[in-house]
């Protein structure tokens, strides 16, 4: 049966599937087109620049269709066409417009589109400056476009069996078995979408992704060089590139990591801007392979060693990349993360197992291909080289991710380890201590080395100026260290061995690049990351050290949770409930709810208004004053409950963050009865709960936007200046009237910030100019309006927010740098360098 | 040998009896009788929101405090004390993953993962509706 459907727009999605179709199509001809002239380049270099040029321009192809992919869908969104299923998921009519963008990347389909385009613009850069490892490499991304190509594409190779799902699914084809979909004219019920999670409509959500998918197909890069220079069987010509592109990465993605982290800190209440949560270690992870593979790559560069480990690492931090997207989109995560992506089930977890499978197999054949021919050297290193030690911190690093790996991927053996033990594996009751006890170690190991090995040349260095200088160094760290543990009061011995770790890190980098750079700017780059990398160490524990909530709730019980009596009040009441209008002591300062915006049917988002005040505890002056607004939506989408969004107040040296964990629920907050008043003549006053309303008289002329006069209508407003305890807060003009003379009706005047509703009930008139006022008032009982709010103190983060951006800058110092100097055609790869 | 091949071999040493110290830090999941048998020590249990059973909970008299009733994936019915605020859309789950320890018969939880109908079903609900 074939139903004629009404009101469906299907020319965007037969041209947006005709794009991918291309896509796909052009992404193929260009890996074989590159194979092709990979295979001729020897035998045949003429046919061979034929095949180049044709495989040029596949990719060109492809490019220009994964563009047009894009703007299809973005037509699709804009024109909020919701008979398309991505546009029904993933928008709304009333989202606004920069929200639009974010869309994309919520979904599945929408990020590897992201990644797909952010491999193309790469790719063009690379195919314009590989040269002579032009048609390797290209044949790798190209390849790898193929696979993403395939993610999108949405074949069905039988009822079961899907490969990829396309973004141009019609919403009656998601949902084939909704009975909606049998009328024809179904669209005139879809009037609207589902719109974006409210928890990631945020300017974040519009920058992060891109960034963090950037970061992720840079990887591809080294990956492709990596591949190229072993299927070439030449290992020169790929160090230039791939130490450059390898720099660009470790930028790109450490700054999308901690730009999450610095996400989750703002506006998501996880409670802090990193939880060794699965999702975020899955992005972690890649980048310090990166980083371990950037390091032994400039070993080699120097000395010849360490090639080996090299490709091992850049390739492994591409396949873990692929697999964080295992982790990650297929929900196999399920109940250990609280990202909440969407799982696609069984058809994504197999075909990404197949493309992990597929680069595994070319990796580890190529390496077991090209061992022998792989240059090593023989020679034993000398112990006080740098690349001795560089080698050891690269190794420390592989050793780390692998152990975040593991844990992260519990979910992913649990099934084996159960066939094999018969026991059902769950993660760590306390993942953060469970990571942190490791991972101390090795951040004091690479921050001590990372100071290190900056100080030692390669093959050898003098022992005798290196002890000296580094013995000057560590007695300077160690004076801070001493001052900063006991200001700080940072007692854990492991962490006061980190702190110096981080001290030395700072001192030792700082020293190098003014006493032995001598400030040169562009050769700062090393020491100004290492830097960076330090003060990230220390801003990691001064922050997260003495993290503290201040919201204790003083009217609960406490659990005993085993712990020091202190740990069990933190553990068990770290909400504390705020009435109206009541101070509450919280830390130094005393915290009072004093409202919230609330206005019906103007923003879904509802902004409490709380204000702070710390006064001196002698004259009980006040010291400072401020507010916070945490906000919330209240029953989004139909969903019970909030979700919320901290509101923070910085200071130079720590953070307040607070954020709402419940508040009083409005639709059941109408409770109170109401109570007659009445006043004589102007000037009356009418005492409230919270305040008072002075009578200023009657009024003729009603103008309200809810009456209209009718002939025979009476119509008389009273008027009342409101003033609460600390001074006027507004007027109310409360309308009584007789229509036909007859009926009373009454339109009644509140004051929302007091809760204070009034009805004019009855007009008694004693003479020509006098005459009473009866008033009946409502107002909400304050114990009725509550907010649960969280509070915790970040000290320092500053300190960690400015040491991922020295970092960042210093890879970008040592990127340009090294561009610099290839420019000029001075890089005697062999040579030993200061 | 070479120094290198030695450091190596202590780190790979170093790094496997890290590896097995670290498996002693996983959990499992339990069920509230295995959970029962050692009260006080934290384990994960798998279980559904019991939904005909009250849940209490009032801020107003301690925003920490959240009793509902549970059961696991055994079948058995516990009574759970969540310290911390009533998790949202928790009537709407339909699997819990609380981390916790007995204590008297009552299970004391400090973390609850609840797993939501995939949006998937939830869509459909939502467009059966309409019609």
């Amino acid at each position: 049966m074939d139903t004629q459907f009404v009101g469906e727009h299907l020319k965007p999605g037969q041209l947006g599937h005709f794009f991918v179709i291309t896509s796909f199509v052009a992404a193929l001809f260009s890996t074989f087109a590159y194979f092709r002239a990979v295979r001729t380049e020897q035998s045949d270099p003429y046919n061979s620049n034929a095949w180049v040029l044709l495989a040029r321009n596949g990719f060109i192809l492809h490019t220009a269709a994964v563009i047009s992919i894009f703007i299809t869908l973005y037509y699709i969104i804009t024109n909020h066409l919701f008979e398309y299923h991505y546009a029904w998921e993933h928008s709304s009519l009333d989202m606004p417009r920069k929200y639009l963008l974010s869309c994309f990347w919520e979904g599945q389909q929408g990020s590897f589109m992201l990644w797909t385009f952010w491999h193309c613009v790469l790719g063009l850069i690379v195919m314009r400056t590989a040269k002579v490892l032009e048609t390797r490499t290209m044949a790798i991304i190209s390849m790898m476009q193929v696979f993403l190509c395939t993610m999108i594409i949405g074949l069905y190779l039988g009822p079961e069996i899907k490969v990829g799902s396309t973004p141009f699914m019609l919403l009656r084809h998601a949902m084939q078995n909704a009975p909606i979909f049998a009328m024809p004219n179904y669209m005139e019920f879809v009037q609207d979408g589902n719109g974006l999670n409210v928890l990631l409509q945020n300017y974040w959500m519009v920058i992060h992704p891109p960034i963090l998918f950037l970061g992720f197909s840079l990887t591809l890069i080294p990956f492709a060089y990596c591949i190229a220079a072993m299927w070439r069987g030449e290992y020169q010509a790929f160090i230039k590139p791939t130490l450059a592109w390898s720099l660009a990465c470790g930028a790109v993605l450490g700054t999308g990591i901690m730009m999450g982290g610095a996400w989750a800190y703002e506006s998501l209440n996880f409670g802090g801007y990193w939880a060794w949560d699965p999702v975020e270690n899955a992005s972690l992870v890649p980048w310090i392979t990166l980083v371990a593979g950037t390091h032994t790559l400039l070993v080699y560069r120097s000395t010849g060693r360490a090639l080996t480990i090299t490709f091992i690492l850049l390739s492994i931090t591409h396949l873990l990349v692929w697999y964080s997207t295992f982790l990650t989109r297929t929900g196999i995560l399920g109940k250990t993360s609280v990202h909440a992506f969407t799982g696609d089930g069984k058809a994504l977890t197999y075909h990404l197992l197949g493309v992990i499978g597929v680069l595994l197999l070319l990796t580890v054949g190529l390496l077991v291909k090209r061992w022998r021919s792989i240059p090593k050297i023989k020679t034993e290193e000398a112990t006080l080289s740098r690349e001795f030690w560089m080698f050891i911190g690269a190794v420390i690093l592989f050793l780390a991710s692998i152990q975040i790996i593991i844990t992260t991927s519990i979910p992913v053996w649990a099934p084996f380890a159960k066939w094999i033990s018969g026991k059902d594996f769950a993660p760590p009751i306390d993942p953060m201590q469970h990571y942190n006890n490791i991972q101390v170690w090795v951040s004091i190991i690479v921050g001590i080395l990372s100071a290190t090995v900056l100080y030692m040349r390669y093959k050898n260095s003098d022992g005798k100026t290196l002890g000296k200088r580094l013995g000057i160094t560590a007695a300077i760290a160690l004076m801070m260290t001493a001052c900063v543990a006991w200001g700080q009061q940072i007692t854990a011995w492991q962490y006061v061995i980190m702190l110096f770790a981080a001290c030395y890190g700072i001192v030792a980098n700082i020293h190098y690049g003014i006493a032995v750079q001598k400030l040169k700017f562009k050769n700062l780059g090393p020491s100004v990351a290492h830097l960076g990398f330090a003060t990230v160490l220390l801003g990691i524990l001064l922050s997260s050290y003495n993290k503290h909530a201040i919201s204790y709730n003083t009217t609960g019980e406490s659990f005993n949770f085993g712990k020091s009596a202190q740990e069990n009040a933190r553990e068990s009441a770290e909400n504390v409930i705020l009435f109206r209008g009541v101070p509450v002591a919280m830390g130094d300062y005393f915290a009072t709810y004093t409202g919230d915006s609330d206005v019906a049917g103007k923003d879904k988002r509802i902004y409490y208004k709380v204000s702070y005040e710390r006064r001196d505890s002698a004259t009980k002056k006040i010291l400072e004053q401020f507010m916070l607004y945490p906000d919330a939506f209240i029953n989004p989408k139909g969903q019970q409950g909030l979700s919320a969004n901290p509101s923070t107040r910085h200071y130079w040296n720590k953070d307040i963050f607070t954020y709402i964990s419940a508040a009083a629920d409005k639709s059941k907050r109408d409770t109170g009865a109401y109570k007659s008043y009445t006043a004589n003549k102007a000037g009356d006053t009418i005492y409230l709960s919270n305040g008072y309303m002075i009578f200023a008289g009657l009024g003729k002329n009603v103008s309200d936007k809810r009456y209209t006069p009718a002939a025979n209508d009476l119509a008389v407003t009273a008027r009342f200046k409101v003033y609460d305890l600390s001074g006027p807060i507004g007027e109310i003009n409360p309308i009584y009237i007789i229509k036909d003379k007859q009926y009373v009706t009454y339109l009644e005047d509140t004051i929302s910030s007091i809760g204070l509703n009034a009805r004019f009930a009855n007009l008694v008139v004693h003479s020509a100019d006098s005459a009473s006022v009866e008033m009946m008032i409502k107002q909400a009982d304050p114990k009725d309006d509550y907010i649960v709010l969280k509070a915790l103190i970040f000290p320092y983060i500053n300190v960690l927010w400015i040491g991922v951006i020295v970092m960042v800058f210093g890879f970008f110092i040592s990127l340009g740098n090294l561009l610099s100097r290839s420019k000029r055609m001075v890089l005697p790869s062999l040579q030993a360098e200061e | 040998m070479r120094k290198t091949h030695i450091v190596l071999l202590v780190l790979i040493v170093v790094a496997i009896s890290v590896l097995v110290s670290v498996f002693a830090d996983f959990s499992t999941y339990e069920t509230f009788a295995e959970a029962s048998k050692q009260p006080g020590k934290k384990y994960y249990i798998i279980g559904m929101l019991q939904k005909d059973k009250e849940m209490e909970y009032d801020p107003k008299k301690d925003a920490n405090h959240f009793i509902f009733y549970a059961k696991d994936k055994a079948g058995n019915l516990n009574k759970v004390i969540f310290n911390g605020e009533k998790p949202r859309d928790i009537e709407k789950s339909e699997q819990l993953v609380m981390m916790g320890y007995v204590d008297g018969g009552v299970f004391r939880c400090s973390k609850i993962q609840m797993k939501c109908p995939s949006k998937y079903k939830k869509d459909m609900v939502a467009v059966g509706n309409e019609s």
